[in-house]
C-alpha cells in the first residue's frame, strides 16, 4: 500500500463516467485510493462520510456532478448541504478540511478524474507536513 | 455469554403480578398501534421463552428506558435495567436498534474511543468566560459543540446552552475547568448495549477527570448527569469526584430575581434522566421561582412526566412522534408561553417534531432550555440568532 487511504465517493452519472474514461484511457492514480459508485451523491449523509473515517480512511472525496447537471435534478445541492455538515463534524473530531473535500466532474473527462485525485492527494501530504 | 435468565434474576423479573400497570404507563404501549406491546408482555417472554422471542419483541428497540414502568410497578421490577443488559446480550446475537440521523452519532462515540484522537471542540469559548486550571469545579460540557451544527436548522439551542451555563457559573464566582478532549459520556452506548464502547469512553473520560484535580462536576445534560454519576462508578471506575445538574446548583445558589412586567407563564418538562432516573424534581422547579417566573404543571408532571419520545437516538418513528405531539399538546394546553427543559435532547426532539408542517400551531409553543432562561434573566437577551452559526475552524 502506498500512500493514505481515501476514499472516494462518485455519482454514477458523471463523475463514475469520468473513472470509467479513466479506466479505458489506461490513466493511472494511486493504489491507495477507493472509488465507490452511489446512484446520486445526494444520497450519502454524514453519517456514511463519517463511517468512512471510522473505517480508517485518511481523506474522503465527495465527487458529484456538474451545477445544474445533477441527474436527479436537486442531488448536488443536497450533497452540498451533507458536506457542509460532515465538514463542521468532521472538524469538530480533528480532522482538517483537506481531508474532506467537494467537487464535481463531467461525464467523459478521465484526465479530470485523476488530476482532482492528485490534487487532494497532494493536499492532504501538504496537511501531514505541517505541525 | 450470560443467559437472560441471569439478568431475570438480577433484575426482580420474577417479581412481576402480571398487573399490568406498566403496560397503561409506558409511551410505547400506548402509542404503538400497529401491534400490542408492553412491559409486562416483554417479561413474560423473557421469564418463559428466551432471548430469541425477547429480541423479537417490538418494545426491544423502541423501549425509552424512561423508568415510566418502574415508577408504577407495585412489584420493584427493574424493567429499564433488564432492557440495558438484555441489549448488550442481543449485540452478541447481532443485533441493534435503528439509528437515526445515518448512525453518526453512533459512529462518532465510537471514533471518540481512539486514545490519541485530538478534538477541536472548543470553538464556542467566547472571550468573555473565564476558566480556571485550578477550579475544584470541573464543566462537562457533552455533546453540545457537535449537536450544534446537527440540529441548527431545527433552531435548537447549542453551543448557547454550554456558553450560558459557564457565563452562570461565572456570575456565581466559579471559574470552572473544562477538558479540551472530553469523551462523550457514553450514555446512549451503555443504553444501547454497546458495552465495549461505554467501557473505552469512560475509561478515557475517568483518566482526564482525575487528572483535572477537580471535586465536583456540573453538566448541563441529565444523561451525562446520571451516566458520570451512577454508570461510571458501577461499570468501569469511580471517578471520586461529586456529580450534579446546574439545575441543582442553581438551586442552592438562591438566586433572587423580581418578575418582569412581560413575562408569561411557563411550563417544565421533566427530562427522565434528571427527574426519576437521578429524583431531581424540585431543583429546576426552585431555579423557575427564583428568576421570577409562575410555573403551570402540566398533568403528566415530575414521576409522572412523559418522555420526549426518543431515546439514544434509535428507533424513531411514528410512535415517537406520536408521543411528542401528544406531550407538546399538552404542554399548549397549560396556557404556557414557554415549555422550558434542562435536557438537550428534548428540545432537539419537541423541535423536530415542531418542524412538521401538516401539525402546525397544534404543537406551537416556544422550547427553551433552562440554563439560557437563567443566562438571559441575570445578563439580558444575549442569545443569539439561533440561524447563526458557530464557525467551526479547522486545524
Amino acid at each position: 500500500m502506498t500512500g493514505p487511504k481515501v476514499i472516494v465517493f462518485t455519482c454514477n452519472w458523471n463523475a463514475y463516467n469520468g473513472l470509467e474514461t479513466a479506466g479505458a484511457q489506461h490513466s493511472r492514480y494511486s493504489p491507495s485510493v477507493y472509488p465507490l459508485k452511489v446512484m446520486c451523491l445526494g444520497q450519502i449523509s454524514p453519517g456514511i462520510i463519517l463511517k468512512a473515517f471510522e473505517n480508517g480512511a485518511d481523506g474522503v472525496l465527495l465527487l458529484g456532478c456538474p451545477l445544474d447537471e445533477c441527474h436527479f435534478e436537486f442531488g448536488n445541492r443536497r450533497a452540498e448541504e451533507v458536506f457542509q455538515e460532515a465538514r463542521k463534524l468532521a472538524n469538530l473530531l480533528g480532522y482538517r478540511n483537506e481531508q474532506l473535500q467537494l467537487d464535481w466532474l463531467a461525464a467523459g473527462d478521465g484526465q479530470g478524474f485523476v488530476e482532482k485525485i492528485e490534487h487532494f492527494l497532494a493536499g492532504l501530504y501538504e496537511g501531514q507536513r505541517q505541525p | 455469554m450470560k443467559p437472560v435468565l441471569e439478568f431475570v434474576d438480577t433484575h426482580k423479573l420474577w417479581y412481576c403480578l402480571d398487573c399490568g400497570k406498566c403496560g397503561a404507563a409506558c409511551p410505547i404501549s400506548r402509542h404503538e398501534t400497529r401491534t400490542f406491546t408492553s412491559p409486562r408482555t416483554l417479561i413474560e417472554k423473557a421469564v418463559h421463552c428466551g432471548m430469541d422471542e425477547v429480541m423479537d419483541e417490538p418494545l426491544f428497540w423502541s423501549c425509552l428506558t424512561c423508568y415510566r414502568c418502574s415508577q408504577v410497578c407495585p412489584s420493584d421490577v427493574h424493567f429499564s435495567e433488564f432492557m440495558r443488559s438484555a441489549r448488550s446480550l442481543a449485540r452478541g446475537h447481532d443485533r441493534s436498534g435503528d439509528c437515526t440521523h445515518g448512525g453518526m452519532i453512533q459512529t462518532w462515540g465510537r471514533m471518540m474511543t481512539n486514545p490519541d484522537m485530538r478534538q477541536n471542540r472548543l470553538s464556542w469559548v467566547t472571550s468573555d468566560l473565564k476558566f480556571s486550571e485550578d477550579s475544584d469545579t470541573l464543566y462537562f460540557v457533552g455533546c453540545m459543540p457537535y449537536y450544534d451544527p446537527l440540529f441548527r436548522k431545527l433552531g435548537v439551542e447549542g453551543v448557547e446552552i454550554a456558553q450560558a451555563a459557564v457565563r452562570i457559573l461565572n456570575h456565581l464566582g466559579i471559574k470552572p475547568q473544562i477538558l479540551a478532549d472530553e469523551r462523550c459520556c457514553g450514555h446512549d452506548q451503555l443504553w444501547e448495549g454497546d458495552l465495549d464502547t461505554f467501557r473505552a469512553l469512560a475509561g478515557l473520560n475517568i483518566t482526564q477527570l482525575k487528572a483535572s484535580g477537580a471535586k465536583r462536576i456540573v453538566t448541563t445534560c441529565p444523561e451525562c448527569a446520571r451516566t458520570l454519576k451512577m454508570d461510571y462508578p458501577e461499570y468501569v471506575g469511580d471517578h471520586g469526584l461529586e456529580v450534579i445538574h446546574l439545575a441543582q446548583l442553581l438551586a442552592d445558589a438562591g438566586l433572587d430575581l423580581p418578575p418582569q412586567a412581560d413575562d408569561g407563564l411557563v411550563t417544565y418538562q421533566d427530562p427522565c434522566r434528571l427527574g426519576r432516573h437521578l429524583g431531581v424534581y424540585d431543583a429546576p422547579r426552585q431555579v423557575l421561582f427564583d428568576i421570577g417566573l409562575e410555573l403551570v404543571e402540566m398533568p403528566h408532571h415530575a414521576a409522572t412526566s412523559l418522555c420526549c419520545g426518543t431515546s439514544c437516538w434509535s428507533a424513531c418513528g411514528q410512535v415517537s412522534k406520536s408521543i411528542q405531539v401528544e406531550r407538546l399538546e399538552e404542554a399548549r394546553a397549560t396556557g404556557a408561553e414557554t415549555l422550558v427543559t434542562a435536557c438537550i435532547k428534548c428540545q432537539i426532539h419537541f423541535k423536530c417534531a415542531q418542524n412538521d408542517p401538516l401539525l402546525g400551531e397544534r404543537v406551537g409553543i416556544k422550547i427553551q432550555d433552562l440554563t439560557t432562561l437563567v443566562a438571559g434573566r441575570l445578563f439580558g437577551d444575549t442569545k443569539r440568532n439561533p440561524k447563526q452559526e458557530v464557525p467551526v475552524v479547522s486545524r
